[in-house]
């Protein structure tokens, strides 16, 4: 059987399911409300915000543009997206299983590797049109509401202003490494869905081992420093990498430019590397279970 | 042969529910797979299509092994394994246009709609699954199992959960497969009365064991006869039959009944023969259908 009628028809039953749809709702509710909030009362954030600044410089501009509401949007839901990933991602396997329609599934002459490939590419097709979706709500509608103009990251010891010209780019590379990111969660929860005969399990498992990991990158000991490296957790967030940007001499932003590439890529290939391996993990298993739903 | 297990066995750690189990389906024929509720029935056919790996034995099925040509195997099988689940978020002919998909085979939404009249869900092919009764379901399923007309059909429990008039339906499209579109089918039941009706040959399995195999017609045979007799004094009885001409025909049995194999001409003989010991008999009840041999066979009670 062709890969690409299983991933059709895989994508059919996604996009049937109307639990599917929670993610999408979830996601326009929340950035809605950032959105409104910000519209509301943002103006008293900003000059709060910027406090420390104006005694320094002369801010100029609307700040409180569509792009930093994109930023403040991305660093605030990015960490609970991977709930909503785990929602379709860990039913893939085990959700069939629980209906029973697994049994049925594996009685079509279909190859065992050929259905989970086809599985675990639609459910990453699921995983970036979700991405697409916040992408649109958080870029896309923050710039219709707020305008665009040079973007003001502040961070603890500096602040980067990256112009508007040259920022969309950077969105473009950001949600792409974002859904690499998300890809590594749904890898992971997809894989955790072949050890279980309900959904609830693999999406607790997948937020479990998310929150441990995140606790072990904020503990600063020699013990967990040694495999920081290794976990995806610890590079999630290299997105942000694409909004420091390198200054030349004169203190000017360099067009186009990233502080620490490297990092970036590095990143990317750690989180590249899980997918692949999750990927590998789930035909090898798969191929092996007995089927006993 | 169709369909071929050879010395098929299935162990779950110390718990063997296939034990070395052998035997044949003829191309056309209707085969009955009996056993009792946990027999191992259901891990036999989930080993037939490959969803479980045996722990020894081997399946050939058109002349191929399943181990090795899985793919090639199951585009000419079609099956339903215990309950037929669906999706329930789907309607009917949305499921069956997914499973139509799987098969490998092109096939045209009139020919999907056309197996959905077979099984008498067209007039409900637009209604989601989780509004259908357990009876539609099992037609849906058995849809399912046909809509890339295979050339085998295996079927686990068909008649499971459904009403007398289910029942009848179900029994009607199996007869009708078989006479009218010559399918070769393997249909498992706990029920001996269903098997009897549809099946040409079939095997009784208990425990994961064989028990016996052959042509229904053959194991069914009407001359012979089980008696089950109640008396007001049923060791006395047993002690009278043990020392008579009937001590041939005697099985063991539980002290509430007296169990005796004899012809059906014999019966009368046998009422007489208490009558004038003055026995009082509550209740004289022959078995002659497949039933009665099944009851004995899985209750330890061999019958000759």
């Amino acid at each position: 059987m062709r890969l690409i009628s299983i991933v059709y028809i895989e994508l059919y039953k996604i996009f049937r399911k109307p639990r599917t749809y929670i993610s999408f709702g979830a996601i326009a509710a929340i950035v809605g409300l950032i959105q409104l909030g910000f519209y509301a009362d943002g103006e008293s954030y900003m000059k709060f915000g910027m406090q420390s600044l104006s005694d320094s410089f002369d801010v100029n501009g609307n700040i409180m543009n569509g792009y930093l509401m994109a930023f403040i949007i991305l660093q605030t839901l990015l960490v609970h997206v991977p709930l909503l990933i785990a929602l379709v991602a860990g039913d893939m396997i085990s959700g069939e299983a629980n209906q029973g329609t697994l049994r049925l599934l594996l009685t079509k002459p279909v190859s065992r590797a050929n259905l989970i490939i086809g599985k675990f590419i639609a459910s990453s097709i699921y995983t970036i049109v979700l991405l697409f979706w916040m992408a649109v709500w958080a870029l896309a509608i923050s710039i219709f509401i707020f305008g665009a103009d040079d973007m003001l990251i502040m961070k603890s010891d500096m602040v980067t202003q990256i112009l508007a010209s040259d920022v969309m780019w950077r969105y473009v590379a950001a949600f792409g490494f974002a859904a690499l990111a998300m890809l590594t969660v749904s890898a992971l929860s997809f894989f955790l869905s072949l050890f279980a005969e309900n959904s609830i399990g693999p999406i607790m498992a997948t937020m479990s081992i998310i929150i441990v990991f995140t606790i072990l990158n904020t503990l600063d000991l020699p013990i967990f420093n040694m495999v920081k490296p290794y976990l995806f957790t610890s590079h999630m967030l290299g997105w942000k990498g694409f909004f420091d940007v390198t200054i030349n001499e004169n203190n000017e932003q360099i067009i186009g430019s990233i502080e620490n590439l490297p990092a970036v890529l590095l990143s990317a290939g750690v989180l590249f590397l899980h997918v692949i391996g999750f990927l590998f993990a789930s035909i090898l298993v798969f191929r092996r279970k007995d089927i006993l739903s | 042969m169709l369909l071929e297990i050879s010395h098929l066995t299935k162990s779950f750690g110390s718990f063997t529910a296939v034990d070395d189990l052998s035997f044949s389906v003829k191309e056309g024929e209707v085969y009955g797979f009996l056993g009792q509720n946990g027999a191992g029935k259901s891990t036999t056919i989930r080993m037939i299509l490959s969803l479980i790996r045996p722990t020894k034995g081997s399946i050939n099925i058109f002349g191929m092994s399943i181990e090795k040509e899985r793919e090639k195997i199951l585009q000419q099988v079609g099956a339903v394994v215990e309950k037929p689940d669906l999706y329930r978020y789907m309607t009917g002919y949305e499921n069956l246009n997914v499973f139509a998909r799987l098969s490998n085979k092109h096939i045209s939404k009139a020919e999907v709609m056309k197996c959905l009249e077979l099984v008498g869900l067209d007039k409900r092919a637009k209604d989601p699954v989780r509004v259908y009764s357990q009876g539609m379901k099992q037609r849906l399923g058995i849809a399912v199992a046909l809509v890339h007309n295979p050339s085998l059909i295996i079927l686990d429990e068909p008649t499971n959960g459904l009403d007398p008039q289910g029942i009848a339906d179900i029994r009607n499209l199996i007869l009708m497969l078989s006479k009218e579109q010559k399918k070769t089918m393997l249909v498992s039941s706990h029920l001996l009365s269903e098997i009897e009706q549809v099946a040409d040959s079939m095997v009784i399995i208990n425990k994961g064991k064989k028990l016996v195999e052959g042509k229904v017609n053959e194991l069914l045979n009407p001359d012979k006869v089980q008696l089950e007799i109640i008396t007001d004094n049923n060791p006395l009885v047993k002690d009278l039959l043990a020392n008579s001409g009937w001590a041939k025909g005697l099985r063991n049995s539980p002290d509430q009944k007296v169990l005796v194999d004899t012809t059906a001409d014999a019966v009368p003989l046998l009422a007489k023969y208490l009558v004038e010991h003055q026995i009082g008999i509550s209740s004289l009840r022959s078995m002659n259908s497949l039933e009665a041999y099944f009851l004995s066979l899985t209750s330890g009670n061999e019958v000759d």
